[in-house]
């Protein structure tokens, strides 16, 4: 096994045993259910459910990425200065493992368990509504949504999760990244500045829009493109498949440039 | 596996000198490392291991330059290191933890990691705890941990940072036992506080200070600075000035000191014969001397 397989191995076993990875998206989705909960209880409403699975599944995907990354990226906020604290890299740093394949390991290993209770909410509602309405296809739907929509943003909310706490402590990071996320996703980009609605916005706007056709359940919304009134809208042209895997590979690519602005930083301050 | 060491510089940001133009040649076997806490015995053994780039000089181990990528990877494969303070992931087992570090060693044949896990398991006494989560060990079990990790590639450099910290007596003698074993044709770089651990499995020494050399050679050497300048003084007061107290006991009401300084302390002053621990005070005392002497030992 290469140094990334054993890194990705122990990171996701580590990290996936942690009863806080189960406990706060667990606690969200009960939360949210109790305070209102909107599309999760009406998929089983056959008054109130989407008919299309399509827009079903990717409403479902919307509302869990929005509400579950919140704890995923929190829960990720220590995984890379982990090893440090807990006195663990020296002797990690002194096998002749690549330090990038190790840093790639634990990242994909410890995104991945996190992102194991946010698939098992999403397939399982996903599936819920599939039996409840007698249409299998949302399965594949599902698969795809999940895919293009939550892995990306999921990769990018990671990265930064472990690369910026080399520079503050990890509660801060939280602090901030719950900040950023209410505003990057919540707030109407006329009313400020934000990422909602642009190329980079990790919630998949451009997918959703260009490869889901998916305009919210009532089908009057849209996710992607430019807002009259709004800053930065440079960032949203109007959306088309082409520019939707271009969204894609922009949230992977920045995840991929967090992610060695963390290493370097490590590298810097042990050297 | 010999470590041929020259000019070696390092200095941390703000200016710190860590090691402060080293030369060193460290021969095969057990080769023991003394100095005071910020001597630079910790940062040398992090550059040794790879971990800390020197930001100048030469280190050639085992025929491989550690400034060089290739070099160090080649280093890093015979390469066993037991850091000072070492830390382990609390939520896995023993024996998973081992496996992790293994396969970062390159240990890929998964029956033969397993054995080598198992006898190293037993090699430290921890066969029954093996499937026990770190979180629950004590510091002794933890460093037998690290202990059983640094041997795991049957490395042939074993470098070993303040290793008998935390373990019991009884702990430290098996430690320095199995380390003695070990040693054999290999290199086994072994730096302490604890000058009787040095003394007990080490031929040959190095003492650093500030970052440089003040003495290279063997143990009896280093026993032999001390010689006519360890004494035995007995007062009712304090010690008397003038050198350093390697002891104090409670004598007849009063104390009885055993002291290292050039001259008699004390007219009453009673001479010793010098210890290990009487020859490193000497050789820091005397602090920034020229190494006693360079080249390569037996």
């Amino acid at each position: 096994m290469t140094a990334f397989g054993a890194s990705l191995r122990y990171e996701f076993r580590m990290q996936v045993r942690k009863r806080s990875v189960w406990i706060v998206p667990a606690l969200t989705l009960v939360l949210f259910v109790l305070i209102g909960g909107s599309l999760l209880r009406d998929l089983f409403d056959p008054g109130e459910r989407p008919l299309d699975p399509r827009t079903a599944v990717a409403g479902l995907a919307v509302q869990l990425h929005a509400l579950l990354s919140i704890g995923f990226g929190c829960l990720l906020a220590d995984r890379l200065v982990r090893d440090d604290r807990l006195g663990v890299a020296p002797v990690l740093d002194a096998t002749p493992a690549s330090p990038a394949a190790r840093l790639s390991g634990k990242y994909l290993g410890a995104a991945a368990a996190t992102a194991v209770p946010i698939a098992v909410a999403y397939f399982g509602f996903a599936a819920a509504y599939a039996i409840d309405t007698g249409r299998p296809v949302a399965m594949a739907w599902a698969t795809a949504a999940f895919g293009v929509v939550i892995v990306p943003g999921l990769l990018l909310v990671a990265a930064f999760a472990l690369a910026v706490p080399m520079i503050m402590p990890a509660p801060l990071f939280r602090v901030l990244f719950v900040g950023y996320w209410l505003w990057g996703n919540l707030v109407p980009p006329e009313t400020m500045p934000t990422l909602s609605r642009t190329l980079f916005h990790p919630l998949g706007g451009y997918p959703l829009d260009a490869l889901f056709d998916f305009h919210g359940i009532d089908g009057e919304d849209t996710w992607a493109g430019p807002i009259a009134g709004a800053t930065w809208n440079v960032l949203r042209p109007a959306p088309t498949p082409a520019l939707a895997w271009l969204s894609i590979a922009l949230l992977l690519t920045v995840s991929a440039a967090a992610l060695a602005g963390g290493h370097a930083l490590r590298v810097r301050r042990i050297r | 596996m010999r470590i041929e060491i020259s000019g070696l510089t390092k200095t941390y940001r703000g200016g710190v000198h860590a090691v402060d133009g080293l030369d060193l040649d460290i021969p095969t076997g057990m080769f023991g490392l003394l100095g005071a806490n910020g001597a630079g015995k910790t940062t040398l053994m992090r550059i040794l291991a790879g971990i800390v780039r020197p930001s100048s000089g030469r280190v050639v181990v085992g025929g491989h330059d550690i400034t060089s990528g290739p070099g160090r990877t080649a280093v890093q494969r015979e390469l066993g290191y037991l850091p000072q303070d070492l830390g382990v992931y609390p939520d896995l087992t023993a024996r998973r933890f081992l496996d992790y570090v293994a396969l970062l060693k390159g240990m890929d044949d998964r029956p033969a990691r397993r054995r080598r896990v198992g006898e190293l398991l037993e090699v430290v006494a921890l066969t029954e705890h093996a499937d026990r989560r770190l979180r629950g060990f004590s510091g002794g079990m933890r460093q037998r941990v690290g202990i059983a990790q640094a041997l795991l590639a049957d490395p042939r450099l074993l470098i070993v940072d303040e290793p008998t910290a935390g373990l019991d007596p009884e702990e430290r003698i098996r430690f320095r036992t199995l380390l003695s074993q070990f040693a054999g044709r290999r290199t086994v770089l072994l730096s302490t506080h604890i000058v009787d651990d040095i003394g007990q499995t080490c031929r040959e020494v190095a003492v650093l200070a500030k970052g440089r050399l003040i003495f290279r050679g063997s143990v009896d050497e280093l026993t032999r600075r001390a010689q006519g300048r360890v004494w035995s003084v007995v007062t009712d007061g304090p010690a008397p000035a003038g050198g350093t107290v390697v002891s104090a006991l409670p004598h007849d009401g009063g104390m009885r000191y055993r002291m290292v300084a050039a001259a008699a302390p004390d007219p009453q002053a009673r001479q010793l014969e010098p210890t290990l621990e009487d020859g490193y005070l000497t050789v820091t005392a005397a602090g920034r001397e020229p190494a006693s002497r360079s080249g390569t030992p037996g």
